[in-house]
């Protein structure tokens, strides 16, 4: 069964109501360090303050329909070469390929957005092993382990990094992973 | 044996860490303006003691954790830790320079080992200290190995380094892995 269109688009005020779905969620939130919604006055002002003003944030939609997020972050100074990439969908979207679909969408469009950024990388906390397959999944090369490394939720972590480099993006390509 | 890693054999020089002063501006100046010793770091070799002066009093006094490396109270070269806030205040990230001409005396392995055996009573917040080094830059991986530092793996063209993006080795010691 088709699951539906999946794109990536800038957030809009009218996502309100399906953002509370994912984003009011702690199972969605749990790995990344947004605070779960818990109201929907509490989405407005986060879509409105955070979500449509930050550099680079989309929304994940199935038919236009919002279902998660994914967020590209740039670094500075002399890590102006990097940026991280974090992303998040709605619990009952997960183990269908989706947000697989979504990261190599925006992968290809952030390379193109910044095209002096040399590496992406993200980080999967070491037991969240369905984020460490989306990005195997998607063409990230897993780089080691990082012990203890941040605390995220008053828990430290031990975090697996990845990344995606601008030159990985042809291979991708010719291995039509993209 | 050397329990505070002060001397290396009877009669030889004792290595210690202690702050950095304006007094040592021109032992500073013998390693900060030497490309061999630049080469690997983020800055960029010293061309005037001016520059120095400025560097001891900005960045090296107000230092949360900074050092001389000194043989017989002479500094050769220097070490710190890092400081991160919020939730990133769990790691700390070590870094070195020492004056070429004593290269190759395990001199900044008795210096890691040094700040290895006691940042983590210093910082009881501390639970990681890590250091980056450039894929090239085998002397410091080897240091920081024989120091019993775990290499974690290679983060590619993870920063800029001499105008160049750079694969940088990274390696933790965890205030829980066997003390040095």
């Amino acid at each position: 069964m088709d699951s539906g269109t999946v794109t990536l688009r800038p957030f809009r005020v009218s996502d309100v109501d399906d953002f509370i779905l994912w984003a009011g969620d702690d199972q969605v939130t749990r790995n990344i360090r947004w605070k779960t919604i818990t109201s929907k006055e509490e989405a407005l002002t986060f879509i409105k303050e955070v979500c449509i003003p930050h550099p680079w944030r989309r929304s994940i939609c199935i038919d236009d329909r919002s279902i998660g997020f994914v967020s590209v972050y740039r670094w500075s100074g002399n890590e102006i070469c990097k940026a991280d990439i974090a992303y998040g969908i709605a619990a009952k979207y997960w183990g269908q390929g989706i947000t697989t679909k979504a990261v190599k969408m925006a992968v290809s469009e952030v390379f193109k957005d910044f095209p002096d950024l040399v590496r992406l990388q993200a980080f999967a906390a070491v037991e969240n092993k369905a984020s460490q397959r989306v990005l195997e999944k998607a063409g990230f090369t897993k780089e080691g382990l990082l012990r203890k490394y941040t605390f995220l939720k008053g828990q430290l972590k031990d975090l697996v990094i990845y990344s995606f480099l601008s030159t990985d993006i042809t291979v991708a390509v010719d291995d039509k992973l993209l | 044996m050397e329990a505070d890693g002060k001397q290396g054999q009877e009669g030889s020089p004792e290595l210690s860490l202690r702050p950095l002063d304006l007094s040592d501006i021109d032992d500073f100046m013998v390693w900060a303006t030497d490309d061999k010793v630049s080469r690997f770091c983020t800055w960029d070799t010293y061309t005037s003691k001016e520059a120095g002066i400025d560097y001891i009093k900005n960045i090296v006094i107000p230092h949360p954790w900074f050092k001389a490396i000194c043989l017989d109270n002479k500094a050769i070269g220097a070490i710190s830790v890092s400081a991160n806030n919020g939730n990133d205040r769990c790691r700390g990230e070590l870094g070195y320079a020492l004056a070429s001409k004593y290269w190759g005396k395990g001199i900044v392995t008795r210096a890691v080992k040094m700040v290895a055996s006691t940042i983590f009573n210093e910082w009881p917040h501390l639970e990681r200290l890590e250091a980056l080094v450039d894929v090239e830059n085998g002397g410091s991986q080897r240091v920081l190995e024989k120091v019993g530092f775990h290499r974690e793996g290679v983060l590619r063209k993870f920063c800029i380094l001499k105008g160049r993006c750079r694969d940088m080795v990274i390696y933790s010691l965890l205030s829980t892995d066997p003390q040095p």
